[in-house]
């Protein structure tokens, strides 16, 4: 956990979410947060997040991650994570203080591909790219693959790059589960978001 | 910038939009709402916004875009309000 203001605003302001507990940047939860660990970040270009789904997440459902959560754990690692980091980047706040101010919400979901599937035990990561960010609005771009157990994710993409985000150029070990295309979410002000009819 | 330019101006823009059927471009007046008659995806309104920058030299501020109705009379007022401010600055 980070707990120091000062240290946050200077990982905000200078770094990148690698490190970052996502419990600190998701700030609902904890059991509809589905980003277990940010593996690898560009604050305006892209992100790589990792989760493993709980008995909880399958439960009810064939022992299976459903495909409306791969694209909820997708939008929650691109989009929620990216845009919550540039937007604190923007007006040197942290996540808590940003909450006072503005809701994350879907705006529009483009087309979403399945290839694979998820099951209680799997760990996946969701390779995001932001391929528009203004007014407070972002859209990524995407795909979900499936991770060998035991493979050190850490180590393996401590060295990734944009170059290689925008190929999707990752180990052959890795299994397409999903790819996503404009996931789009924006943040609201809650004095709107909250306006009666 | 009579509001008759800003709407042809408009409506030259709307042209461009892949996802508004031109022939619902035909008879578009300031009370035409993008949504209910011409049926716009929501994401494609902060499209159009990004192309009425360019096409009027405007830049929006994110408090612009929290507030534009979804009437093309909304949009025209906010190309003018945003020119005045450009103006006084």
């Amino acid at each position: 956990m980070i707990t120091d203001k000062e240290t946050y605003l200077d990982i905000i302001k200078n770094g990148n979410l690698v490190g970052v507990p996502p419990e600190q940047m998701l700030l609902h939860g904890p059991t509809k947060r589905y980003v277990d660990k940010y593996l690898w970040h560009s604050p305006n270009k892209g992100i790589v997040a990792r989760y493993s789904p709980t008995e909880r997440d399958v439960e009810d459902h064939f022992g299976i991650f459903r495909g409306v959560d791969q694209v909820e754990a997708f939008a929650q690692a691109s989009t929620v994570s990216c845009a919550t980091f540039l937007e604190c980047r923007k007006l040197n706040c942290t996540p808590a203080e940003l909450k006072e101010m503005f809701i994350p919400a879907f705006i529009s979901i483009g087309n979403v591909n399945f290839y694979n599937y998820l099951e209680y035990g799997d760990t996946f990561v969701c390779l995001g790219n932001i391929t528009f960010y203004k007014w407070r609005q972002m859209a990524c771009n995407g795909r979900i693959y499936k991770v060998p157990r035991g493979f050190d994710l850490d180590s393996y993409f401590s060295d990734f790059t944009e170059e290689r985000l925008l190929k999707y150029d990752i180990s052959k070990d890795f299994i397409q589960v999903a790819e996503l295309f404009d996931i789009t979410g924006r943040a609201i002000k809650i004095e709107l978001f909250k306006k009666p009819e | 910038m009579e509001r008759q330019e800003i709407l042809d101006g408009l409506i030259e823009v709307l042209k461009t939009i892949r996802t508004i059927d031109p022939e619902r471009l035909v008879g578009v007046t300031e009370e035409t709402d993008f949504l209910t008659d011409l049926s716009t995806p929501s994401t494609e309104l902060i499209n159009i916004a990004a192309k009425v920058e360019h096409k009027f030299d405007i830049e929006f501020d994110d408090d612009d875009i929290d507030h534009m109705g979804s009437k093309v009379k909304d949009i025209i007022d906010l190309i003018i309000m945003v020119k005045a401010r450009g103006e006084n600055e």
